[in-house]
Parts: structure tokens; C-alpha cells; sequence
């Protein structure tokens, strides 16, 4: 996938391509408003990561020019500004998705991979890894076909494994995909315990066993 | 007053006594000259009496108290007796007059001024109140502007111009103060915006450092350990950040999209969302329908902070009861005993203990939103339970 990173502060931007171009992405990157619309203007890409904060000007504009050009690019919103207006606005510019600073990258990683799935971008609602199918559209997971009986919980923590194969999840990380704030309320992340052990049980039960755990709290996806 | 009282007095007893005694005298001479022409002697008893003595004897003038059979009553006359020898005739000539008795002076006296001092007092009450008021108009109406004065208004403070210097200086004071208060309360707020703003990208680029840390070389368990560690703290800041945003922007009125909201739905969803991360039981009883019109994520956070807050603070077995009554929400939760300060209870990082890992932020929270729809929010401590109500209007 080809994903230019429009964010003025050099060191996020990096450690964004870093973490995207292990995935085997292509990225390009722009760290202001001028180089932003000038790559816009000039390359098609499938997705842009879109600070609206660029010095020198504001990334919604940005954005304008690339719906205004009818270009079928999914747009993911960087703000550092939580405020519901920005959110509000980008949305109805047309972004996609909406993403507030500081954020994980893993989640940042899962959201792409939510974009870009979405039919317009020629994706097709499902994530596949060996014989484990998940159809995104009706929130189901398949093993070889036959559907698993899993919790929104265990679902949501099968699809943040899938899109974030062979990263180290730590807990806390898990953690706040799954409850957003309120994650920092259990005084130990055992519940996390529990559900990955239930998922894991439910898909080794149907001969799989990806989840392994990393440097003995932290969790990854990965194929034996 | 009442020494010019006295003094007026004895001052008109004075000029009294003299004009009488004048008047003795004239009539004493009258009599004389009417002696002198041989006219026989006439007495009128008690004006005056002339009689026929033996001798002369000395002249005198003293006070005497006569029967006056005219008026039935003892009366005072001041009386001249004077011996004269007239065509060889030695008489003495008694002249009275009728002398103004002196309690009828003093009463006199004491009455006018009685009236003067009521009709002046009266005047000058009157006269003064209308005056007081129109000149102290401009403060009171100034005093009310001031009552009504708030530190997150936008507009200066409506002070009124007057003619009066004092008053204006007062004025010239109180906006210069006002005027102050208002910058620096608002450069306060831009501050905490700032900060909070300021603070996301670094906060950002640290954590996207990090992670790709842990996803580059192998590291150790115990480094991994520390990594993990300084993101869970990085997720505090962050929390910090947001909650502290909230509050500018609840401050800064930010919120003025109202909505119908079913408060008794919000908390069964958050009840249910709790549910899955604390092993902290729930009770939800009384399951009354609460609507109330609000902004929908501020009512979100409210039900999530109480819920939350009670959740920290409960005991690990202890029953978190919550309940919707009426048009009231209560939560509460197990503690050993009361607070030792429950006025601090919403004070921004105000941490009763330091056992419960909080940002400190979360009650000053509700309390905000509280305030700004004017709902009451009350604390009490009965039988070994931690008591929140809040009484939606």
C-alpha cells in the first residue's frame, strides 16, 4: 500500500514509517502544507495520514483540495486537538478516520488497515491469516470456513492480532484498544488474561494457536 | 441647646424684671405728680397704694405674692415701695405690677424650641434622603454591577459615570482591578490549553518511539517491563491532559449543544462497560427514568466519572450500589470512614489517599458539569458507605 504521511514534527513521522513500512507499505512523507498538497496534487496514494496542524497551513485543507480533485483516497485524520469540532469537521470534509495525539501505533496500524479495507478503496471487508477468515462487515471470525462463536470483546482483540501480525502487543496497549479510557481503572490487566485466553482457546480448539506471548507480559500474532 | 435654653431664660426673666420695674417706676412718678397737684390720695389695690405714714422709710423694690381676688389664684407682682414727702405730707406709695411668672417662660421657651428643633430635623431628613439617594445612585447601581460580576465574562465590567470624583476614582479602581483579574483569569485558561495542547505531540512522538522499541532488537523481559512501564505512565499523562482539556473547554462554555439524554440508560451501559475490566461488583436498583437535557458526551463522562471514582476507591470485595430515584442519582461505595476533607472532594488533584491511582480529576469533572447545568451534587458518609447523589433539575 502506498501511504504518504503528512505530519510536521519529524520524529512522529519517522517512527510512523518505520512501524508502517515493516508491514511492507510504501511511504512517503510531507512535513508541511506545501509539500502535503503538492504530493497530493501530483501522486495518488491509498491512504494519507493527515496532521491538521501542518505549520504552514491547516491539513483540512488538505483535504478539500483531495476531494475537490475526486481522488479516492482514504484519509486519516492526526490532531493533537481532541476537541469535537476538529473531529466533526474532518468527518464531513469526507476523512475516514480520526485518530487524537499521543496514540499507539498499533492502533494507528489497525485503523489504517480498517480504512483500507472498506470497499471504495478496493478492499474487501475481510482480513485473512492461514485458515482464519474475519469478515469485518458482519463482525464475524471463520476458522476454515466455520464461524466462531466469540464475544465483541474476543472479536475486537482477534481483529487488533490480525492487523498488527508479529508486533509486540504489551497489555497496556491491548488494554486501551479494547476500553479506551477507562483501561486505566483495573489495578492489574488480568481481565486481558482471561480474554485472550478464551479467545485463544476458541481458535486452538479449531487446530490454530497464533498467539504467543512476548517477553513475558506482552502478547504476538504470529504464524508457527 | 440646653444651655442656650437656660441662658434665653434668665435673659428674658432678666429683661422682664427690668421693663417692669420701669414701668414701676413711671407709674410711681405719675402718682407723684398727681400727689403734687393736690388731687386727694387714690388707691387701685394691688397697681398701687398711697397712703398717709408718720415717716419716710427706705425705698425698696422686691417680689410679692398677692392675692388677685380678679383671677382667683396667688400671683407673683414685683412691688416698689417709695417714701416721698409731698406738700409736707409724708406718703408711701406702693406700686405693683403683674410679672410674667417664670415656668410660663421657661415652657415657653422650652416649646418653640421644641418645634424648631422637629421642624428642622424633619426638613433636614427629608431633604437629605432625597439628596443620599440621588447622590449615592451611581454606587448602588455600581454595587449591583459589581455583585453580578463574573470572572469568565468576556465584556468589562458595566461600571456607571457619575459627577461625583470619589465615586469615579472608585470606578477607575475597580476596572483596573476587574480588568486584571479577568487577563490573568484568562491567560490562566489559555495556559492550561496551551499545556495540554503543547504537551500531545511530544507525548506522541515518545510513544511511537517506544513502540518501535519494543518491536525492533530483542530486548530483555526486564526491559521490556520498563518500556511497558513508561507507557502506562505516558496513558496517565495523556488521561491528565484530556480530563484537564475537558475542564478548560466545560469553563470556557464550550458546550451548548443540548439534547434529551436518558441518564438511566448511560449508566446501565457504563455499569455494563465496567463490568468487563473491574471485578468490583455493581448493584444497579431503582431503575427510574432520568432525562435530562444535556450534552450528550458531557453526560457520558459524568455517569463514567462517578461510576469510576466509586470503583477506585471501593475495597476489592465492597459492593458499589448505584441507584436512580426520582429525579436523583446515587452511588456509593464501601470505605473504612468519612473523609477528613470533604470540602477539598472537588478540588482539582485532590486525592484523599494515595493508594488509589487516579489523576485527581475526575470529581472536579463532575462537579464542572454539575455547576454548569445547575444540578446539585451532594456528599455524605452513612454506615461504612461513601455517598454520591446528584439531583438532576
Amino acid at each position: 500500500m502506498k501511504i504518504l504521511i503528512a505530519e510536521d514534527e519529524i520524529a512522529l513521522q519517522q517512527s510512523i514509517v518505520t512501524y508502517l513500512e515493516r508491514d511492507g507499505n510504501v511511504c512517503e512523507v510531507a512535513s508541511d502544507y506545501g509539500d502535503a498538497a503538492y504530493k497530493v496534487d501530483l501522486y495518488d496514494y491509498d491512504l494519507i495520514l493527515l496532521d491538521i496542524n501542518l505549520v504552514t497551513g491547516s491539513g483540512l485543507d488538505v483535504l478539500k483540495q483531495l476531494k475537490k480533485d475526486k481522488k479516492e483516497t482514504g484519509v486519516i485524520i492526526i490532531s493533537a486537538n481532541n476537541s469535537l469540532d476538529d473531529k466533526l469537521d474532518g468527518l464531513d470534509l469526507g476523512a475516514d478516520d480520526y485518530i487524537t495525539k499521543p496514540f499507539h501505533l498499533a492502533e494507528l496500524n489497525s485503523r489504517i488497515k480498517a480504512v483500507l479495507r472498506r470497499g471504495k478503496y478496493g478492499g474487501d471487508d475481510t482480513i485473512t491469516f492461514n485458515e482464519i477468515k474475519v469478515d469485518t462487515k458482519s463482525r464475524t471470525a471463520y476458522i476454515e470456513g466455520r464461524a466462531l462463536s466469540l464475544t465483541r470483546k474476543e472479536y475486537d482483540l482477534l481483529v487488533f492480532f490480525m492487523t498488527n501480525q508479529g508486533r509486540v502487543l504489551s497489555k497496556e496497549i491491548i488494554a486501551e484498544h479494547l476500553w479506551g479510557d477507562n483501561s486505566d481503572l483495573a489495578d492489574n490487566f488480568d481481565f486481558i488474561y482471561v480474554h485472550i485466553n478464551n479467545l485463544r482457546k476458541k481458535i486452538t480448539a479449531q487446530g490454530a494457536k497464533y498467539i504467543k506471548t512476548a517477553y513475558g507480559s506482552g502478547y504476538k500474532f504470529i504464524a508457527d | 441647646m440646653v444651655i442656650s435654653t437656660v441662658a434665653l431664660y434668665f435673659y428674658v426673666k432678666q429683661l422682664m424684671q427690668r421693663e417692669v420695674e420701669e414701668e414701676l417706676y413711671s407709674t410711681r412718678a405719675r402718682v407723684e405728680s398727681s400727689l403734687r397737684i393736690n388731687k386727694p390720695p387714690y388707691s387701685l389695690p394691688p397697681v398701687f397704694e398711697v397712703e398717709q405714714v408718720a415717716q419716710l422709710g427706705n425705698e425698696k423694690v422686691k417680689d410679692t405674692i398677692i392675692y388677685d381676688p380678679s383671677q382667683d389664684e396667688m400671683e407673683e407682682f414685683r412691688e416698689l415701695i417709695s417714701y416721698k414727702s409731698i406738700n409736707g405730707n409724708y406718703y408711701r406709695i406702693t406700686v405693683r405690677n403683674l410679672i410674667v411668672e417664670s415656668e410660663d417662660i421657661l415652657i415657653a421657651i422650652i416649646l418653640s424650641y421644641m418645634f424648631i428643633i422637629l421642624l428642622v430635623f424633619l426638613i433636614q431628613f427629608y431633604f437629605n434622603r432625597a439628596k443620599n439617594k440621588k447622590l449615592w445612585d451611581p454606587f448602588f447601581r455600581n454595587l449591583e454591577a459589581m455583585k453580578t460580576f463574573s470572572l469568565s465574562s468576556d465584556t468589562p465590567i458595566p461600571l456607571e459615570k457619575s459627577g461625583i470624583l470619589e465615586f469615579n476614582e472608585l470606578n477607575k479602581e475597580v476596572t483596573i482591578l476587574t480588568d486584571k483579574v479577568r487577563t490573568d483569569y484568562k491567560n490562566l485558561k489559555q495556559f492550561t490549553e496551551d499545556v495540554s495542547h503543547e504537551l500531545q505531540t511530544p507525548l506522541a512522538i515518545i510513544q511511537a518511539k517506544i513502540e518501535n522499541f519494543i518491536n525492533g532488537d530483542t530486548l530483555t523481559e526486564i526491559q521490556f517491563d520498563q518500556l511497558t512501564s513508561i507507557q502506562k505512565d505516558i496513558q496517565r499523562l495523556t488521561q491528565m491532559n484530556k480530563r484537564l482539556t475537558l475542564l478548560t473547554k466545560i469553563e470556557n462554555k464550550q458546550f451548548v449543544n443540548l439534547n434529551q439524554v436518558n441518564i438511566t440508560g448511560l449508566i446501565e451501559e457504563t455499569v455494563q462497560n465496567f463490568h468487563e475490566i473491574s471485578s468490583t461488583e455493581i448493584e444497579f436498583s431503582h431503575r427510574d427514568k432520568i432525562r435530562v437535557k444535556m450534552d450528550v458526551h458531557l453526560a457520558e463522562v459524568l455517569c463514567n466519572n462517578l461510576i469510576s471514582n466509586a470503583i477506585k476507591y471501593s475495597p476489592q470485595e465492597g459492593k458499589i450500589k448505584v441507584s436512580a430515584k426520582g429525579n436523583s442519582l446515587t452511588v456509593s461505595n464501601k470505605g473504612a470512614k468519612a473523609l477528613e476533607h470533604p470540602e477539598l472532594l472537588y478540588s482539582r488533584f485532590y486525592r484523599e489517599s494515595e493508594a488509589a491511582k487516579s489523576t485527581g480529576l475526575g470529581l472536579a469533572i463532575v462537579k464542572r458539569i454539575c455547576d454548569y447545568y445547575g444540578f446539585k451534587i451532594g456528599y455524605h458518609f452513612e454506615e461504612g458507605n461513601h455517598i454520591f447523589s446528584i439531583t438532576f433539575k
